[in-house]
């Protein structure tokens, strides 16, 4: 039974942070650690996460090919690896929005129920 | 797979890269370096799992997609069991019969001989007549000549095949006695198992008698003696010293393992004084290609030498061309059009499972378009669904391949059981890895045939219409429709081409074994008995022992109508001999004469009750000392004596075991159908055994007794005048005639089996497209009842379809099946390719049996209840 849940718990942590990365990748391409932070930072450090978890929730969403990977340089003029979300991202990114709006406002109206 | 190979290497130096970020950052913030690292390393998480982790990603990724695919076809097939049980039946039995038939084809034509470099050994033959004509072998002066001149053959040898009788080890044996030339050897490059095989010398006049034993041989009747070699073994009376044991692998010309030795040819008793003869077509030649030599080059150079031959020998050679063909090509003979119209016969088979399977499958895709449609909505892309129902049929063609190949083991095993005993190759015909391969390849593409069609038709249906329309009445596209019509017709096209096929080989069946042999073979049965040459070797002995043994046998109650041959109708034996007309020399080779040559005791025609047409029989007066005489048969009256009477004129044998003399044609009897029942009775010419004896002959008899109890008087008898005597070839001489359609009754069996099969599988197709059809308009059925329509216009409604179907099934398969039955060539006898009685005979039962397949869903749809079908839905 435990495995079971831990598998559910797992995926919505996943789905999550696939959300998180793609929501970030928006405002252009990044480096792995720059996503890390820029998560850390807009979640308000509410979704504490180990950032090596970042990395299978990468290459889960090149498998997709919902991200593309590019090399680049970084503002040290260091050879890095940027991600960049890609078309399809784009569209994954507003349904799965659009699903989590969903979600959240039919938590809501249960939770406060006279809103 | 490139992408993530690249991914997970460059993995390591991107944690690095994010590592030292991370450490950069945390110096900024104030850290020691010291601390800075080890903060980030706490950050980040255990550097291995992450690892191991994303590694994951990229494995589960197809294995687990498929996995997943596997693991839901099989529940969507276990939930609908009964579509699954015939499915897979229906796709074991095409497989099945493709494999056992393939098996057959692979080992009998496909698979090279097992001699070293098969594809280089020939066959060479005598034939009279520039482009076609009798086949035979060639006498040993011209092999001889063709050896010595040609610049072709690497190696080139004859052998004959007959009998010795082996004493002195348990009962007298009989045992298969290849008799070669020098070159044997070289030409099937072969190694003893021990000692050696013939060296030049063991040819030459005066050698010491010798022979080679089979391993077979060796290991039953010798029982694997081991100092076997240079021990003598007694064959016919005379001693030969064993030289060499062969292994059993090796048996030619013996189409399967035998108790069978090699002797050289002087050695032989038989054929050893036919060496002197400058003519005669008696010897069967083999030879091995020289490497880079084409069969062409190779007929090229025998046209030249048989110019070189007419020119030396003019009376015995013109006429007579030299013919090469591939070894394996003669050896497998006229078996090749058989079965390379059964394998085109269990093809077809296999595309009408495939087609009904298609059939059944779309008619489920169209009940499941709604699931699909859902899907669909759902985010499944048009590629996901597509390959979700492949992996569905997939699933299917697995099953099918599985239970099709045990279906084909054992299919091979009651192929191998049925065939005739003289079938080529016969002992190489199993299920190997090739075919295995086959019938996996064939899954694979049934699997993929007929899941394509359907998966097509679902993915690219419109799911908003399939979702607004209702449960039952969903997919029912037009194209799905029309696909299903198109399937069911095309499976009566392709019975329509199975039925005709099998139609025409069980009516030239029935003409063969109608066919009158001449003789009347209830209650007559043959028994061999042969003399050894050395004890028995003068003609007045023979005589003397015949005499005997007849007299003997005659004695004996129930074998009062017994008579001599040498040979008997139906059997390979025959002797071919040219003849001279007295008075009417030949003016030119193309009216060379030639007939078989038979002996025969007086009361000979008689006991086999051939009816005698003119002259007399042989009788007392035809006695050793009286001048010589000779019955002809009907078809050789006709042919060389036309509008003549032949009774008086005197014909002159060439090369007979007999001097050249003239013998008096005394009478003159029916046809009798001297080698096979198919082939038109040819001129036959007797002589009297008492003025021209065989060493040996078959015993005849018409008898109420039965085999055993026959044989045993026989063989009493024989054993009475020369206890070292065998008696053997016992067979009634209706088991003879039934041995010599054994073949032709075997491919029309089967053929007749895979059109069985073609028409239950199409009436299957016929039945499931008009079930679908009436419970598709069971509510437009109601409407019409309500409106006052009669049981019988619902009835014609139905039926139009049905009619319909086999309408266009016939419109195709008639003219395909007319353009096919062409390619049965000569397996037809008796019987035109377009056959009217059977076109009309297999449109006839189409028509039966589709009503047949209709008539219970078509039963169904004339009793609808208004009320009910309104309410439907």
């Amino acid at each position: 039974m435990s495995t079971k849940e831990d598998r559910e718990r797992i995926e919505l942590l996943q789905g999550t942070l696939d959300l998180l990365i793609l929501r970030t990748l928006v405002r252009g391409p990044a480096h792995g650690h720059a996503i890390a932070k820029a998560i850390e930072f807009n979640s308000e450090d509410v979704l504490q996460v180990e950032q090596g978890s970042l990395y299978p929730a990468l290459h889960r969403l090149i498998k997709r090919r919902w991200i593309a990977v590019e090399a680049g340089t970084s503002e040290n003029n260091r050879r890095a690896k940027f991600y960049r979300l890609t078309a399809a991202g784009r569209r994954q990114l507003s349904i799965e929005t659009s699903k989590w709006d969903k979600l959240a406002g039919a938590i809501g109206r249960i939770l406060r129920p006279a809103e | 797979m490139f992408r993530r190979d690249r991914m997970l290497n460059e993995l390591q130096q991107d944690i690095a890269e994010h590592l030292e970020r991370e450490t950069e950052d945390n110096i900024a913030r104030g850290m020691s370096p010291e601390e800075a690292r080890q903060a980030a390393r706490r950050k980040f998480g255990n550097v291995g799992r992450v690892m191991e982790d994303t590694r994951g990603v990229w494995i589960a990724s197809w294995c687990d997609a498929l996995f997943q695919d596997l693991r839901f076809a099989f529940r969507m097939l276990r939930k609908n069991p009964g579509f699954a049980i015939v499915a897979v039946l229906t796709l074991a039995l095409g497989i099945g019969a493709n494999t056992a038939i393939f098996s057959v084809v692979y080992s009998v034509l496909l698979k090279p001989l097992p001699f070293p470099d098969a594809d280089r050994l020939l066959f060479v033959f005598d034939r009279l007549g520039q482009q076609s004509g009798a086949e035979t072998g060639i006498s040993f002066r011209n092999l001889e000549s063709l050896r010595e001149h040609n610049s072709v053959f690497a190696a080139m040898a004859g052998a004959q095949q007959h009998q010795l009788t082996l004493v002195g080890y348990g009962d007298p044996l009989e045992v298969d006695t290849a008799v070669v030339t020098a070159d044997f050897f070289s030409v099937f490059q072969q190694r003893p198992l021990a000692g050696r095989l013939f060296l030049p010398d063991d040819s030459k006049a005066g050698a010491p008698a010798t022979v080679i034993l089979s391993e077979n041989l060796w290991r039953s009747a010798l029982h694997a003696d081991p100092a076997i070699l240079g021990k003598s073994l007694n064959l016919d009376k005379h001693d030969y010293t064993v030289i060499g044991v062969l292994p059993a692998s090796f048996h030619f010309p013996k189409v399967r393992p035998a108790n069978q030795i090699w002797i050289p040819l002087p050695q032989d008793p038989l054929f050893g004084p036919f060496m002197k003869f400058s003519g005669g077509h008696w010897l069967p030649v083999t030879a091995r290609l020289k490497p880079g030599v084409s069969l062409a080059q190779a007929q090229a150079e025998m046209d030249t030498l048989t110019a070189e031959l007419v020119r030396e020998l003019p009376a015995e050679n013109t006429g007579w061309f030299v013919r090469v063909r591939p070894l394996q090509q003669v050896l497998v003979g006229d078996v090749r059009t058989a079965l390379l119209v059964l394998l085109a016969a269990v093809g077809l088979v296999l595309l009408i499972a495939c087609a009904n399977i298609a059939n059944l499958l779309l008619s489920r895709a169209t009940s499941r378009a709604r699931e699909m449609a859902v899907r669909a909505a759902l985010g499944a892309g048009r590629g996901r669904i597509i390959r979700q129902l492949l992996s569905e049929t997939t699933v299917l063609g697995l099953f099918g391949a599985l239970a099709g190949i045990l279906l084909g083991e054992w299919g091979v095993r009651v192929l191998a059981g049925l065939l005739p005993e003289s079938f080529p190759r016969l002992n190489a015909i199993h299920v190997d890895y090739l075919v295995l391969g086959f019938a996996l390849l064939l899954s694979a593409l049934a699997s993929v045939a007929f899941g394509l069609a359907p998966a097509f038709l679902v993915a690219g249906s419109n799911p908003n219409a399939n979702l607004r329309e209702g449960g039952a009445r969903s997919g029912q596209s037009a194209a799905g429709r029309r696909a299903r019509s198109i399937f069911a017709a095309a499976e009566v096209a392709i019975a329509v081409v199975l039925l005709v096929a099998a139609g025409l080989l069980l009516r030239s069946f029935s003409k063969l074994t109608a066919v009158q042999p001449g003789f009347e073979a209830d209650h007559v049965l043959q028994a061999l008995i042969s003399l050894p040459r050395f004890q028995y070797n003068t003609p007045r002995q023979w005589t003397a022992f015949c005499d005997e043994l007849l007299t003997r046998v005659q004695a004996q109650p129930g074998l009062r109508d017994s008579a001599l041959v040498a040979p008997t109708p139906i059997s390979e034996g025959f002797i071919n001999l040219g003849f001279d007309v007295v008075g009417d020399p030949v003016s030119s080779a193309a009216t060379s004469r030639n007939a078989d040559y038979v002996s025969i005791s007086p009361n000979y025609f008689q006991v086999m009750a051939i009816p005698l047409l003119a002259g007399r029989f042989f009788d007392g007066r035809d006695a050793a000392s009286r001048p010589p005489v000779t019955i002809i048969s009907s078809a050789l009256a006709r042919q060389y004596f036309p509008n003549q009477n032949p009774l008086g004129k005197q014909l002159i044998f060439a090369n007979a075991p007999y001097p050249s003399v003239p013998h008096e044609i005394v009478g003159v009897v029916g046809d009798v159908r001297d080698v096979n029942l198919g082939d038109d009775p040819k001129p036959m010419m007797y002589a009297s055994m008492a003025q021209e004896p065989l060493p040996g002959a078959l015993v005849v008899s018409r008898t109420t007794l039965d085999v055993a109890g026959a044989t045993a008087a026989i063989r009493q008898q024989v054993a009475a005048i020369d206890k070292d005597l065998p008696v053997t070839d016992v067979f009634t001489m209706t088991g003879v005639l039934s041995d010599s359609v054994a073949e032709p009754r075997f491919r029309t069996l089967l053929l007749a089996l895979f059109a069985a099969m073609a028409l239950v599988l199409a009436a299957i197709g016929i039945f499931g497209v008009i079930s679908y059809s009436v419970s598709r308009r069971t509510q437009e059925i109601g409407i019409r009842m309500a409106l006052g329509a009669s049981r019988n216009a619902i009835l014609q409604l139905v039926s139009r379809e049905t009619l319909g179907l086999v309408g266009a099934g016939l419109a195709v398969g008639i003219p395909a099946a007319l353009a096919a039955s062409r390619l049965l060539g000569h397996l037809l006898f008796g019987v035109s390719a377009s056959d009217p009685l059977t076109l009309a005979a297999v449109s006839g039962t189409l028509v039966a049996v589709a009503a047949f397949a209709a008539y219970l869903p078509t039963r169904r749809a004339t009793r609808v209840d208004p009320l009910v079908a309104l309410r439907h839905e």
